[in-house]
């Protein structure tokens, strides 16, 4: 191998690197926008398994989050509506508990457009 | 196909044409088989040809492994019977872009690269083209891009391992007809 | 690199950092909140934040007072006049519900009655009154024959000046189907009294933008209604509301069979044929009724029907999978999806 291989293969090897890095990027889409009423915003990665507890205006709502989707698993509303709701995972999916002031929505509007209507 | 020192011969085959034929037919052999290996991405293959392209650029110069791979990429689709197919069109880009890329290795300045250079800058080229065709052209998923990366660290890892082996194809070559500096 | 070639570059990107001091980023600021029954989010642009925050929790607040004044059965000023139109005796109607109930009464007419909000019996029948999804089955025949052939209608309504009555007791109105729209007409009159010329108001992806985002036009994407990508795309230009009605939006499965809760007023069932219906319009309300009728409409009448309201841009998705556009939506939107059959309706 000559000093020139050895160059090429470094700059081959990084190149693979950073096209894994850049495309390989959890996109917007992998992420659960959490609003609570009482409390501020948050973004969680949907590839890390775990529950959330958010505080709400009745009390606390339960949201988990497993492999690339997420739900509400127990909240202190009388409807259950949001828990009835089941797994959210498409780009754009909401589900929320009123009563509580808690939503849970998949992020992942395509970044080309300002607003996206459904 | 001329002769080095210019001059006109009757045509008879010289050792040189004898062996880079033999090459040729390996590579086409090779380029057959492969098409016993699954792959991601239909028609796209790890192009284990490329070795013989690089012994025969290593060996014989640029002009000798472009005629074996254009030989290989014709004739061996004529025998797959999947000549003018996407795999065609998908082998003949690989082909190209790997041809192009050797012919620029080996005119940049300073002490240039062994088999095994080449051979990774070739892979590289050779899947980068096959990749880009078959999202152009065949499949233009958007998701398509994310076997981009994998794709390329499979090519790097046959181009290493294919460089290896035309490193030692060359020296059996080139023991076997001593004399011949490699160009 | 030579020191000649290297002394050279310096010119080209200095020119470069230049150019990119003259062109500011546009100011965009965005927020999102639970009100309406829904997830609203509000984008405002060209203003400083301040003013872009104060202006959104402002319409934050006009829609709580909406979705609390206008909701058919809790108490509120809807519920209210409910009740009184069930007497059939003349009263005052609420200033906050006599305007809808006007502009409503003229797109039932000009919708020829696929748009119904006097409905609001037959909705609660099937169950779809309330933020909670109806479990099944489907109410009985009998019931919903009933309904239907009280024939509840705007035009039953009598308005004289501030004083309303129903002629027809089986009238109860629900506004489903035409607040949202009309919500966001109002938040955008008061985004305009605020000073906020460009914004975009989105109420669970039912949305209005004003203006433009400063630096090009607001770019909305309309989702595919069966996929996760995006169908086709637009940009604004003007005044744009972007509405659209789909089957997959409320619904319960009941052996086997899709209900959804656009029904048809005629029939007093969802009404079949559509998998998604998308008007643009310059106002909320006129697109969100719109979406509402021609969805009911059917793959037959909808060109009719959106010709009958005055509208140029509709798109439409058939139960195959077909995208059908009026020529003046194929000259503002793009399809996404290359592989989708798409056909152009001529108005008739």
């Amino acid at each position: 191998m000559t000093r020139a291989d050895r160059m090429l293969l470094a700059v081959a090897a990084a190149l693979v690197m950073v096209l894994y890095g850049v495309l390989w990027q959890p996109g917007p889409g992998r992420e659960a926008h959490i609003l609570s009423a009482a409390g501020k915003p948050l973004q969680l990665d949907l590839d890390q398994a775990r529950t959330v507890t958010i505080p709400g205006r009745l009390g606390p709502s339960v949201v988990e989050i497993d492999h690339g989707r997420a739900r509400f698993v127990a909240s202190p509303c009388t409807g259950k509506l949001c828990i009835r709701a089941g797994w959210q995972q498409r780009a754009g999916a909401v589900a929320a508990c009123l009563p509580n002031g808690v939503s849970l929505s998949i992020g992942g509007g395509d970044r080309r457009f300002d607003a996206i209507n459904f | 196909m001329g002769h080095r020192d210019g001059s006109e011969r009757a045509i008879t085959a010289s050792a040189e044409d004898q062996r880079i034929a033999w090459l040729a037919a390996l590579a086409i052999t090779i380029h057959a088989a492969e098409t016993a290996l699954p792959t991601p991405l239909p028609g796209v293959k790890p192009g284990l040809a490329n070795i013989i392209t690089i012994t025969v650029l290593v060996t014989y110069g640029w002009g000798a492994a472009a005629w074996v791979t254009g030989l290989r990429v014709v004739a061996g689709s004529l025998l797959l019977g999947t000549f003018l197919t996407p795999t065609f069109i998908l082998s003949v880009g690989g082909a190209l872009a790997s041809l192009a890329v050797l012919r620029l290795a080996q005119h940049l300045p300073g002490a240039g690269f062994s088999a095994t250079g080449y051979s990774v800058a070739a892979a590289l080229a050779h899947m980068g083209a096959q990749f880009a065709l078959a999202w152009a052209l065949f499949i233009p998923h958007p998701g398509l891009i994310y076997l981009l990366p994998i794709l390329l660290t499979v090519a790097l890892f046959f181009g290493i391992l294919n460089g290896i082996i035309a490193a030692r194809l060359v020296r059996a070559l080139t023991d076997a007809a001593p004399g011949h500096a490699p160009p | 690199m030579s020191a000649a070639l290297r002394r050279a570059s310096i010119v080209p990107v200095c020119a470069a950092l230049l150019l990119t001091a003259c062109t500011a980023p546009p100011k965009v600021h965005s927020r999102s909140f639970l009100a309406f029954g829904t997830l609203v989010e509000v984008t405002v642009a060209g203003v400083e934040a301040e003013q872009a925050e104060a202006a959104i929790a402002a319409v934050e607040r006009e829609f709580q007072y909406m979705h609390r004044s206008w909701h058919p059965w809790e108490a509120g000023a809807l519920a209210r006049v409910n009740e009184l139109l069930a007497t059939g005796e003349w009263f005052s109607v609420a200033p906050s519900v006599r305007p809808m109930i006007v502009e409503a009464g003229r797109l039932a007419e000009a919708s020829g009655q696929r748009f119904n909000p006097a409905i609001g019996a037959l909705v609660k029948l099937w169950g779809f009154h309330q933020d909670e999804r109806p479990a099944g089955p489907p109410p009985a025949a009998e019931a919903i024959a009933e309904l239907v052939a009280a024939q509840p209608r705007m035009s039953d309504l009598e308005l004289d000046g501030i004083r309303l009555r129903s002629r027809n007791p089986a009238v109860v109105l629900d506004f489903g189907g035409f607040a949202k729209g009309y919500g966001i007409d109002r938040t955008v009159e008061l985004l305009r009294r605020l000073g906020v010329e460009n914004a975009i108001v989105n109420t669970g992806g039912d949305l209005r933008a004003i203006g433009s985002r400063g630096d090009r036009p607001w770019r909305i994407g309309v989702r595919d209604p069966r996929g996760e990508g995006v169908l086709a795309s637009l940009e604004t230009e003007g005044d744009t509301s972007v509405f659209t009605s789909g089957d997959y939006e409320r619904y319960f499965d009941h052996d086997g069979e899709r209900y959804h809760h656009i029904l048809d007023p005629a029939t007093g069932q969802p009404a079949r044929g559509l998998v998604s219906v998308t008007v643009l319009a310059a106002d909320g309300a006129t697109a969100d009724a719109a979406a509402t009728a021609l969805f009911v409409a059917g793959p037959e009448s909808w060109p009719r029907v959106a010709r009958d309201l005055g509208l140029a841009r509709v798109m439409v998705v058939g139960a195959d999978g077909s995208v059908h556009l009026t020529p003046g939506m194929a000259r503002q939107v793009q399809i996404e999806d290359s592989t989708r059959a798409v056909m152009v309706e001529p108005l008739p």
